[in-house]
């Protein structure tokens, strides 16, 4: 799957995954996930993680790493394609 | 000095409506807010609810977007119903930040719960997932309203099945008259869910026609949802900040039956301790009360064991005594409706409107000398109203209001 198909999937889970009141293209490429702008909190990281977990069978283990693929969707598509390159 | 319990703000969502105008307008018109059920599917034997309509207005109360995405309807009702009350007090930042707030719930976010049992059973979602579970515990209503409206003194939920609210407004009044508070919100909200509907016909305790409170052919109650707030404030307190005094808590009362997990006492023995207890709290004499909001949920038993009460209570009075049930209107709201029937009762009192008890059509043979106020709201100048809720389990709370200066 190239980066464009991802990124698509990526904000269809997000809006959906955590019933955001959001078009999947509403969501910007590159401002963080979590912060002011798509409004979610510390459960909705919970619940985000396992849903990235389950749906692209990678693991975020710790909230370094998380720190990272969250930084903001681009983030989180290259940390999915590095993640299944590996 | 005793302090006196002020009523200084109201805020009601039902089936009748969104705000305490629109609950007003359907006492005095006799609507009746029970009609087919639609908000899941139900197979039994009965099929009617009173539901809140879908258009309910809204809020504007600041929350977080992360905690509004997650809020149940029993969140949202009791959202709307607090800040109805607050702005009808006129409570700004301050007054709310040094205020109570106890609340009454029997089943909360329930239905969000069961949602995702169903999505999780359908194969909608792999997993439970902690934000739907969120707004299960009973004290999350109480808690959403304290978060959005900066509520930061004493808080606490009852949970005594029908009683729950009126058991708040209680609480309430007696942090008033022990100092402890000088504004208290006193909150019940509850929503219809498939648990309480499923259990409630289980237990054939359901009409399945709209419920007919005190008629001979009643056949039960009709389940509702929905949310009241009364703000309660010292009336010193009121009277210096120039609010205006919609009523009086002036008495109150519980008991317990210790008989049943779902009858009530056959002659009403702890509902009669409540009423009692009320009226002496108040040192108001039953001769003075000129209005009983009943419980009259519509079942065979309670309405029996609750005239059986009032007729020990009020003697040779009673049928110059009007009773009504607005459970007849907005069906029965559980842990709401001892809020809702506090605000119906402070809308008699202070509008001059008996509320009725709709869909009556004969009386029980020997009710037939009593006013059951039929078919609509009628006009008459009341001083003083008790209003009873009686819960599962024989938990009983009675309430006696009055107009400011009536006692």
């Amino acid at each position: 799957m190239d980066a464009g198909a991802l990124r698509t999937e990526v904000k269809e889970l997000l809006a959906t995954g955590l019933r955001l009141e959001l078009a999947p293209s509403d969501i910007p490429d590159e401002s963080p996930i979590f912060g002011d702008g798509l409004g979610l909190d510390s459960i909705d990281a919970l619940e985000l993680v396992v849903l990235v977990e389950e749906k692209f069978h990678v693991s975020i283990p710790d909230e370094e790493v998380g720190r990272q693929a969250f930084a903001s969707v681009s983030a989180l598509v290259q940390f999915i394609l590095s993640e299944r390159a590996r | 000095m005793t302090r006196t319990v002020a009523v200084t703000g109201l805020g009601v969502v039902s089936a009748l409506g969104g705000n305490v105008d629109a609950l007003a307008a359907g006492l005095l018109e006799g609507r009746c807010g029970i009609a087919p059920l639609r908000l899941f599917r139900h197979r039994g034997r009965a099929n009617v609810a009173a539901e809140v309509p879908e258009e309910l207005p809204g809020h504007d109360v600041a929350l977080d977007p992360a905690t509004t995405r997650r809020l149940s309807r029993a969140d949202r009702f009791a959202l709307a119903a607090a800040d109805e009350a607050c702005h009808d007090a006129g409570l700004d930042a301050s007054l709310r930040r040094s205020a109570a707030l106890y609340a009454g719930a029997t089943t909360a976010g329930m239905r969000e719960t069961e949602e995702a049992y169903r999505r999780r059973r359908a194969g909608e979602d792999r997993r439970f997932r902690v934000s739907h579970m969120l707004a299960t515990p009973l004290s999350t209503p109480a808690a959403v309203v304290s978060q959005a409206l900066g509520v930061f003194g004493p808080r606490g939920t009852f949970s005594t099945a029908c009683s729950s609210s009126a058991l708040a407004i209680m609480a309430g009044a007696e942090a008033i008259t022990h100092g402890r508070a000088r504004v208290v919100l006193a909150v019940g909200s509850d929503q219809l869910c498939r648990l309480t509907y499923a259990g409630f016909d289980a237990l054939q305790a359901l009409d399945p026609e709209p419920c007919r409170p005190f008629d001979r052919e009643r056949r039960g109650l009709s389940l509702g949802e929905g949310a009241a707030v009364l703000v309660l404030e010292d009336a010193e307190h009121a009277r210096a900040r120039g609010a205006r005094v919609r009523a009086l808590v002036a008495g109150w009362g519980t008991s317990t039956d210790a008989h049943h997990v779902t009858a009530p006492h056959p002659e009403g023995a702890g509902a009669r301790r409540a009423l009692e207890a009320a009226l002496a709290v108040g040192r108001v004499p039953a001769q003075a009360v000129g209005y009983v909001n009943a419980h009259g949920s519509g079942t065979r038993h309670n309405d029996e064991a609750e005239i059986a009460v009032l007729r020990a209570v009020f003697g040779e009075r009673l049928p110059l005594v009007p009773i009504s049930s607005t459970k007849s209107q907005v069906g029965h709201c559980l842990a709401a409706a001892g809020a809702i029937e506090a605000v119906a009762t402070v809308v008699a009192l202070e509008r001059g409107v008996l509320p009725p008890t709709v869909n009556l059509r004969a009386p029980e043979p020997d009710w037939r000398d009593l006013d059951f106020v039929p078919r609509a709201g009628r006009r008459a100048s009341l001083a003083v109203a008790v209003t009873s809720s009686s819960g599962f389990g024989g938990h009983n709370v009675t309430l006696v209001l009055a107009r400011p200066g009536a006692l």
